[in-house]
This record gives C-alpha cells, structure tokens and sequence, in this order.
C-alpha cells in the first residue's frame, strides 16, 4: 500500500482452518473458513470487508481481535508479530484492538449498568483509580452522544441506536488503534443507522483509530470504507480502493453482489426482473466443507470455463491497490 | 383470476357513504380486493394501552403489488396479522372495515375464516427457519396444506408438491421432497414457504420480510421469484419490508408507516421522487446511496415514540425540522393531495413556500 502511512494492522496469507465432525466413527473434515488472506490498514483509515454468510467475515474478526490463533500466516499488530509474543506481550497487543459486535442487545451485559460496563476495560487494563474510571466513563458517554444521566442506567433502558452507542463507546475506553465492527449498523432501522455511522466517521476523524468494517450492506461500504475486501467462501476474490470497486468492480462475484442490491431510484418492474434474470446468481453458496476444485466462486460465476476448475487463481494487480482473483479478467 | 361480482358488492354495505368514501385510496370499492377501513390494534390494559396500529386505511386492487414500509415498531406486521385475524387477546382489533374480496372479515365464521386463509389469502414470514415445522418432511407439510384446501388422493398430492417445488424453481425438486427443514438453507426453505403459500393459487398474498434473513444474491433470487410468480398468476402482493431498495424495485405503490400510522401513501416512483411527508423525505436521506460524496449522513435526531412519550400532536412533531405550533396540538389527519396522501398539515414540497402555511 501507501508506503507514507504506517499500518497498524497487517495480515499475510492469513489462514485459519476448523476441524469439524464428519459423522461417527469417521475422520475429522477440515473447513478451511480463511485462506490465504492478505491486507494492510493504516491508523484513521476502514477496511470493510464484504460477503455473504459463511464467506469467513467474522472468522477474520476472530483472528485480527486475537480470540483464535490462525493456523497459518501472519498477522502483525502495529508493527509487533502476535506469533513471536509472549503472553505479557499479547496481553497488551490485545489492548490494541477492540470490537463492536452486530447485536447490541446480546453485547451488554443486562446486569451491570453502563457505567461499570465502560469501567470495566479499564478496571482490568489499566491502574487508574475508581474516580478517575468514573470521569472517563463520562467524558466517552459525552462523545458518542449519550447524556451524563445515563452512566447509572441499565442496557434494557436504552433502545438499539443508543445500545450500539454504548457498545462503541465501551470499544473505544482503551484508545485502540484498531476497532473491528461486526456488522455494526446491520440491527438497527434506517435513520438510527444514519446516526451510527456518522458517529462512527466522527470518532474516527477525532482519534485517528482505524476500522475492520464487516458487512453484507454494500451501500453502506460505500459511504464508510477507504478500501474494500470482497470475499467469498473464505477466500478474498477482490481488493480494491473503495473508489475503483464501485466504478469498475472486476471480479464477477463482485459485480453480482453490487448487481444483486436493491437501490432506491433504480430500474423496476419488467426492467427489474430483465436484469434479475441476466445479472442474478443462480444456486447457492457450496459446502464449505467440501468447496470447488480451482476457482471457489466457478460453481456459480457466469464466466466459467473448464479451465476454472485446475488451478486456484492467484489475486494479480488490476490497478492501483486493486487486484482481482480471476483467470478471465481479460476476457469479461 | 378474480371472481369478484362488482354489482354484489355496494349492497353490502350499510347504507351511509357512497363507495367513493373520503378514506378510500381513489374510488375503488369495486374492485378493491382487501379493504382496510379505520383500523386500530392496541396491546395492554385498557388505560395504559400501547397503540400497535392506529387508525389505518388503505386497500388492495387485484393484481397489485403493494409495499409497506416503515422501522421496526411501526405497525406494519400487526397490520397484516390483523387482517388475517390472527392477533389473539389481550390484543384488541377494532375496524370500521377489514373486507377481502367483498366480504367482512371479523364476521366470518371460524370455519369460512379458516377456508379463506391458506386458501385466497397466504401469508410468508420473515424466518423461515422457524416458520416450517422441524419434524416434517417438506412432502408432508405441502400435501397437508393441499388436503385441507383441495383434497385428492395421496398420490395426487404428492404430485402437486413436487409441481409446486418446480413452480418456485427449487433444483433437483424429487429429492428435496423428501427433506426435513434443517436439511435445507436459508433460501431454500424461503421457496418451500412459498410454494406452501401459493399451493392453492391465493389472490392476496402477504409477504412479511420475506428476504430479510437471506443474502443479497438470494435476496435477489427471490425477489424475481415472486414477481414472476405474481405476474403468472395475477395474484395481489403486499410487501411488508424495511428496505427502501426492495420496495423501489418490486412494488407499484408504497404506504409509509410510522409509530402505528400510516403517514403517506403514494406510487412509485412519484413517492421517491418527490415525498409529501417529512418522515419519508428524512428516510430517503438518512440511505447511505443518496449520500454519495457526502461525508456525514443526514439522520432524523430522536426515535420513534414507545407506549408512554407519545406526542399529544403529530406523532413526529418531536423529530420533524419543519413543525410548527399546529402540529405540536393537533393530530394531523391523512389528507388527500394530488397524487398521494400524507399525514402532514404543511406536505412537502410547499415547506419551502412559507405564505401557503396558516
């Protein structure tokens, strides 16, 4: 990437595979849930990641937050290898990135009030005393827009809008360099997710922190995102600046994801379904367990040809910053 | 496809307003398929009761594709359960009118209730892992619902389901028959429900988020399947959803919801295009793709008002940038304007023309 910037956050050929059962009696079955997944995030800048279910979003999030070890690759940490720290040392590393979950009525804990749930990252990280916990966990219900009253509320007084508030808020107590969002804004109703996002951009500007932004809402990327990962069965099949990907996606999967989201003031009715029929993937997404031969995303690209079906194809450079994983780039 | 007998169906209401009533869409009586007049749903005690659905109208032509928008908590699901009759005590319905195809709802027996639903009106949910039952074949629940509306011989009904299965374009249909719920995703138990739903060629099909809980290109998938399945068989759609984009897409008139009532009700595109009511102005700009270049969103401050803080005026009196006096004291009625209605005394455009406001 840019070598001006410095990353906080780095990923090479980042893997990581689950042993599952097969049944009884029978050897385990390896998912390979991420494969080979390369990145790198500068401080201030959002990293969306985008796909649909079971294309190893949130299995990303797992490794880059540090709550599974990737089975193979490596993942650095504002410069630091969490592969060569020793547990003092991922302890702190671990203070470094934070995470907003998609649900904030399953991401608070009902039986503690807001104030200690801000408290309690710092209560366990750091050695300030309970009256300066106390002002901080003012001063951050100040900046993400909630009312100094509310520090003495429990989570079931608060509506989802102002949940998720809290959640960022409790995200951002130990001034990570990187906050991973897990669907932040997918919950919530469509004017609450306007808030949201415009204080998540706010807070970013302000503290400079850099976001992993997961999400299946491609409209919202485009508001949030710097640079854009597409994946798909745990493989990424896109990256690009956030600017090249919606102006020329080249992947044939990226190009059916943006064809396939309904936006307000598009074609409808004949026209609609016209282009339902020439753009919309047909089947679903394989088992992961046992994914295709080659290219993941052939069994259901419009493009495919046998030669799909040999070899995995590498990502190769389309563009500045953008690269696609296709042996047909030339011909579609 | 519709068997209405319009000169049938003035007679059977009692005397007082003509067909062409204030509160109806346009004059539309005849044909009018579903016809909701004045309906409210509350939930809770008498004194303290919230106001689920509040004093809602609309109605349905054969054929049509209407949309139902609003934000979670908006009526719009309960609207629809109370037309089907399925809201159970302590929930109250009142209506001054719930009629399909002529025919007064809430007056029906249980036994012609039953024979409509299921039959001439279907209803698809939201989830549809929850929605089939876990410890039946998919077989079995289709030819369930075909012996209860159609009847035949078991081999007959058997035959049916897998032509249903086809209908909504399931791939390798014979051995998914033969499948229970869980052996299926998201998107394929989605197409089981609605050859569940379609089985007995209803006219009225409710669809309640029917693609909230899939993925985009299913999402699209599905949505193809049911205009096409609508067009070949000329059924009337009402798609409850939240999503802006599918309404824009599929529906040929969209009615706005907002805390329980409706607060416009207009065509697409001209809804898009040019909203009367200030809600539906702040929805359009609060999407991420109107917003393009921009860098903040623009968003209504506020939420929407629970049971206790509802407004003594306009119910977004509160969150409105353009209320004034009037609406912080009066309740606005849905007032019928050029090409939509809206519940607004100051609609949209003339915000602008400051000497039109009283």
């Amino acid at each position: 990437m840019n070598v001006a910037t410095v990353s906080v956050l780095e990923a090479e050929a980042l893997s990581k595979h689950y042993p599952v059962s097969a049944g009884f009696l029978k050897p385990l079955a390896t998912v390979q849930a991420l494969e080979a997944v390369s990145f790198s995030l500068a401080a201030g800048r959002t990293l969306a990641v985008v796909g649909e279910s079971g294309c190893g979003k949130s299995t990303l999030a797992r490794q880059v937050t540090m709550l599974e070890t990737p089975t193979s690759g490596r993942l650095r940490l504002a410069g630091d290898d969490i592969a060569d720290a020793d547990a003092a040392k991922r302890k702190a590393l671990r203070r470094t990135v934070q995470m907003v979950f998609q649900n904030p009525f399953a991401s608070l804990n009902p039986r503690k009030k807001i104030g200690q749930a801000l408290e309690e990252p710092l209560a366990i990280n750091t050695t300030l005393a309970a009256a300066d916990r106390a002002d901080r966990a003012r001063a951050m219900l100040a900046r993400v827009g909630l009312r100094p009253e509310h520090y003495a509320r429990y989570p079931h007084m608060f509506s989802g809008g102002q949940r998720q508030r809290v959640a960022i808020a409790r995200a951002l107590m130990l001034e990570p360099k990187v906050v991973v969002a897990d669907e932040p804004v997918s919950a919530l109703d469509v004017s609450i997710q306007a808030q949201v996002l415009n204080l998540l951009m706010d807070l970013q500007q302000e503290t400079g922190v850099a976001y992993v932004f997961i999400s299946h809402n491609l409209a919202v990327v485009e508001l949030i995102a710097d640079e854009v990962l597409v994946m798909y069965l745990g493989r990424v099949m896109e990256r690009a600046p956030k600017t090249a990907l919606f102006a020329a996606p080249r992947h044939p999967y990226t190009r059916a994801l943006l064809a396939s989201t309904p936006k307000v003031g598009a074609i409808r009715g004949e026209a609609a379904l016209a282009r339902a029929a020439r753009t919309a993937l047909s089947g679903e997404l394989p088992s992961p367990l046992a994914p295709p031969s080659g290219c993941v995303f052939r069994t259901r690209c419009p493009h495919a040809i046998p030669a799909c079906a040999e070899a995995v194809p590498p990502l190769v450079p389309v563009g500045t910053g953008h690269e696609a994983a296709c042996i047909r780039l030339d011909q579609i | 496809m519709s068997g209405t007998l319009p000169a049938a169906l003035p007679s059977r209401r009692a005397g007082g307003a003509g067909p062409c009533g204030s509160v109806l869409w346009a004059c539309s009586v005849v044909t009018s398929l579903l016809q909701v007049e004045h309906l409210s749903v509350e939930f809770g005690a008498p004194g303290a009761a919230l106001q689920a659905v509040d004093d809602v109208s609309f109605s349905v032509s054969p054929g049509e594709v209407v949309g139902i928008v609003g934000e979670s908590g908006s009526g719009k699901s309960v609207t629809a359960l109370a037309v089907l009759g399925l809201i159970d005590a302590p929930g109250r319905v009142r209506a001054e009118r719930l009629a399909f195809d002529g025919r007064e709802l809430p007056s029906m027996s249980p036994r012609e209730r039953r024979s409509l639903l299921g039959g001439d009106i279907a209803m698809i949910f939201q989830d549809p892992m929850t929605s089939l039952n876990p410890s039946y074949s998919v077989a079995f629940q289709l030819m369930e619902t075909i012996a209860l509306h159609e009847g035949g011989s078991r081999a007959a009904r058997r035959a049916r389901a897998l032509e249903l299965l086809r209908a909504v374009e399931i791939p390798d249909a014979e051995r998914r028959l033969d499948a229970f719920p869980h052996q299926l995703s998201g998107g394929m138990s989605q197409r089981v429900m609605l050859a569940m739903a379609i089985a007995c060629n209803p006219r009225l099909l409710i669809a309640d988020e029917p693609t909230t809980a899939l993925d985009v290109t299913i999402q699209a998938q599905m949505l193809a399947l049911l205009l096409k399945l609508q067009r070949e068989r000329g059924m009337a759609l009402v798609l409850i959803t939240h999503d802006l984009g599918v309404v824009a897409e599929v529906a040929e008139r969209v009615i706005v919801m907002y805390a329980g009532q409706v607060v416009e009700q207009a065509p697409v595109p001209r809804i898009f295009e040019l909203p009367s009511h200030p809600y539906t102005e702040a929805l359009l700009a609060a999407l991420p793709e109107r917003n393009a270049g921009r860098r903040r969103l623009q968003s209504l401050g506020g939420v929407v008002p629970g049971a206790f803080d509802r407004p003594a005026g306009c119910l977004l009196s509160p969150r409105c940038p353009y209320a004034q006096e009037r609406c912080r004291a009066e309740r606005p009625a849905l007032f019928e304007l050029e090409a939509s209605r809206a519940r607004c005394f100051f609609p949209l455009p003339s915000h602008a023309d400051v000497d039109r406001r009283p």
